[in-house]
């Protein structure tokens, strides 16, 4: 059995607000296998969020261990975080954050521009692909402002794969889209995990979005209530 | 990409960048206005002193025959012209001018000028430079028509004035004045000339200059034929500006052929009698002096023009710097959520210090390349349309009747650089601020 892509081992996070350390992980432990659909669910500000954010090294534990496709982040310097996020990790994000000056091609082909060296030709040749594959190839050429909230997301989506990351994070990708552009979305991204090979992590507290993923991790004050391994009856129930 | 970024996001926050672009643009245009007007101030200075009392080097000296005395002549110039002739870099060619310092007196009034004597013969730019001024220029009720003929300077007796002398001693051309001097031995000696040219003023530096034949002036003084007041070398074109550099080299070679030199003093001869007068020594020193040293006392203009440019501009950048930046950090704090994904998806600390120093280095160089242009175009309508200056004291401070702007490639290629530069520099911190801010604190920005 190979190792798993993501390993979170008693990872504490805290937080200071004010003069009180608020803790926001609690002695977390997680596996996340390869080419998993796992979604984190839980009520807000349970830490699903925060749990994405330390495996999407945008943020690093304050105790614990925390290893991504080998790495453990907390010793990395914020040079190799961020190469790290740009050549293994994908970000889908609740609200989009689209750049909003950049046509969706230009959106979808600036984390390759960032990588720096695929060539023009190549780079159009995997937008185009990437844009294709969301749906979107009419409007490429348009901002995201003239776009609805799941043309956005999909945007988003090709953005984060465009890269051919091994992990992509989505935080909440549903819950700024009405039920069925939400439905559509997460089976763009179960299609994409399917035929991408690409691990997908998402948090969500919508049941009928979890009822998409393989495995179902519950987090319930920054602490770890289920984390779904073998455990099939969970997802039917959640269903 | 990130020049893209940048373009997109000046013209999305439309009525900011316009604000900004028009407060760098006037203060670059402020620039180049003000730069070119100094330069044109200095090209009117170097043209007057030029024209009216200097070369670009002068080689001259005192003679003093017992070390009380002190004459302001070369006493054997042939063989120093040889010289001179021979041996400066970059000569164009020397003329010979005697001078000195004395009364023209006519019916109505007098006014103490100083004399120049012209060979016009060997005159090359006096007769181009100097315009003729038109009767009604200096008397009343005066003809709208010039009268005279500078030529007429190669005749003895003859002399020409300023418009403003002229005026002030009521003569037309023609008119007969005597003009008073004294001698090193205080002797008084006088002659009768006649009016052949009345010149339009070149600044207020004309109003101490009258051209006379340079026979007469040297008989005014009893001077020997081998003696003249001054040598005064032109340098090519490639060479001006290098004038203090050809001075020194002057001075070795005259060295080296036994001339006794005087230490180098930037000021006109007439500011050096008190100090050669208290000197004991006799015979011939040779003092060597730039066109700038000659007109050294004029100099306060350019300085006070300078330094007022200097302030003005150095407060309104500071006002246009504390403006970028307040922008730029206002910018940073509605883009918090930008910038935590983009260094979410992988975009460097420096990364986003380019995106955001990229943005107001390009809008420093359009407002600023707008700013020199039109700074430059407005120079180049006041000089073409010779505004006429009307009032008194600043004609003398411009030195000219006509306000004469004058825009090097330079100045405005400078003006473009600086404030550009200044533009990224005000830029810096908000931008530093910005690419230190944790990806995870600037997603989770309210904005």
């Amino acid at each position: 059995m190979s190792a798993p892509i993501v390993q979170l081992s008693n990872v504490v996070k805290e937080y200071p607000l004010g003069h009180v350390t608020v803790t926001a992980l609690d002695g977390v432990s997680l596996d996340i296998d390869a080419g998993d659909f796992i979604t984190i669910a839980g009520p807000s500000g349970s830490g699903k969020t925060t749990i994405l954010n330390m495996i999407g090294c945008v943020d690093v534990p304050t105790r614990g261990e925390v290893v991504v496709d080998g790495q453990p982040t907390r010793t990395l310097s914020d040079r190799a975080l961020t190469s790290l996020r740009l050549h293994k990790l994908g970000f889908i994000f609740q609200s989009f954050n689209l750049i909003p000056v950049l046509s969706v091609a230009q959106n979808v082909e600036f984390p390759l521009l960032l990588q720096g060296h695929i060539g023009a030709a190549e780079r159009k040749k995997r937008v185009a692909e990437m844009v294709e594959k969301v749906g979107l190839t009419p409007q490429s050429g348009q901002r995201p402002s003239e776009l609805s909230g799941g043309q956005r997301q999909r945007v988003a989506i090709a953005r984060a794969l465009v890269t051919r990351p091994r992990i992509v994070m989505a935080d909440e990708p549903t819950a700024n889209l009405d039920s069925v552009t939400g439905q559509n979305i997460i089976e763009l991204m179960r299609h994409l995990n399917e035929t991408e090979q690409t691990t997908f992590i998402f948090s969500t507290h919508d049941p009928k979005v979890m009822a998409h993923a393989k495995r179902i991790v519950r987090i319930k004050d920054g602490k770890v209530e289920d984390d779904g391994r073998g455990n099939a009856s969970n997802n039917q129930a959640a269903a | 990409m990130y020049f893209t970024i940048a373009v997109r996001n000046l013209l999305q926050a439309k009525r900011r960048t316009l604000l900004l672009s028009l407060a760098i643009g006037a203060v670059t245009m402020l620039l180049v206005l003000l730069q070119s007007l100094s330069q044109g101030l200095n090209e009117t200075m170097i043209q007057a002193a030029t024209t009216l009392s200097a070369g670009h080097v002068n080689v001259a000296g005192f003679f003093k025959s017992k070390p009380s005395d002190a004459s302001p002549i070369l006493s054997d110039a042939p063989p120093l012209r040889a010289i001179l002739e021979k041996e400066t870099p970059g000569l164009d060619y020397v003329i010979d001018r005697a001078r000195g310092w004395g009364k023209i007196i006519s019916d109505s009034g007098s006014v103490q000028s100083g004399l120049t004597g012209v060979n016009l013969a060997e005159e090359r730019t006096l007769t181009k430079i100097v315009q003729m001024a038109r009767e009604n220029e200096y008397r009343d009720n005066g003809r709208d028509q010039v009268l005279g003929d500078i030529n007429k300077l190669a005749e003895p007796g003859q002399l020409m004035l300023f418009a403003a002398q002229a005026r002030k001693l009521n003569v037309t051309v023609g008119d007969q004045v005597t003009i008073s001097i004294e001698t090193i031995d205080g002797q008084t000696n006088t002659m009768s000339g006649t009016v052949c040219a009345i010149a339009r003023d070149i600044g207020f530096m004309s109003g101490w200059s009258v051209f006379l034949n340079r026979s007469s002036l040297k008989s005014l003084y009893e001077q020997a034929d081998t003696s003249t007041g001054a040598l005064m070398v032109y340098l090519k074109p490639g060479y001006r500006g290098r004038e203090k550099e050809v001075m020194d080299s002057l001075r070795g070679i005259l060295e080296s052929k036994g001339y006794t030199m005087m230490d180098h003093d930037p000021n006109p001869f007439w500011m050096k009698f008190d100090k050669v007068l208290a000197e004991d020594w006799i015979g011939q020193q040779i003092d060597l002096t730039t066109w700038e040293d000659e007109v050294s006392f004029l100099k306060w203009v350019l300085v006070a023009l300078d330094s007022i440019t200097f302030f003005l501009i150095a407060v309104l950048t500071f006002v246009i710097a504390v403006g970028i930046m307040n922008t730029v950090l206002m910018s940073v704090r509605e883009r918090t959520r930008e910038i935590g994904t983009v260094r979410a998806i992988g975009l460097s600390q420096s990364g986003v210090l380019t995106m955001f120093l990229l943005e107001s280095l390009l809008l420093g160089l359009f407002a600023t390349a707008l700013g020199s242009a039109l700074g430059a175009s407005i120079a180049w309508l006041i000089d073409s349309s010779k505004v006429a200056i009307t009032d008194d004291a600043i004609k003398t401070f411009v030195m000219s009747d006509t306000l004469h702007l004058s825009v090097l490639p330079q100045h405005v290629i400078t003006a473009i650089i600086a404030f550009t530069f200044i533009t990224g520099l005000s830029a810096l911190w908000p931008a530093l601020r910005a690419s230190r801010m944790q990806p995870v604190t600037a997603m989770s920005s309210a904005t």
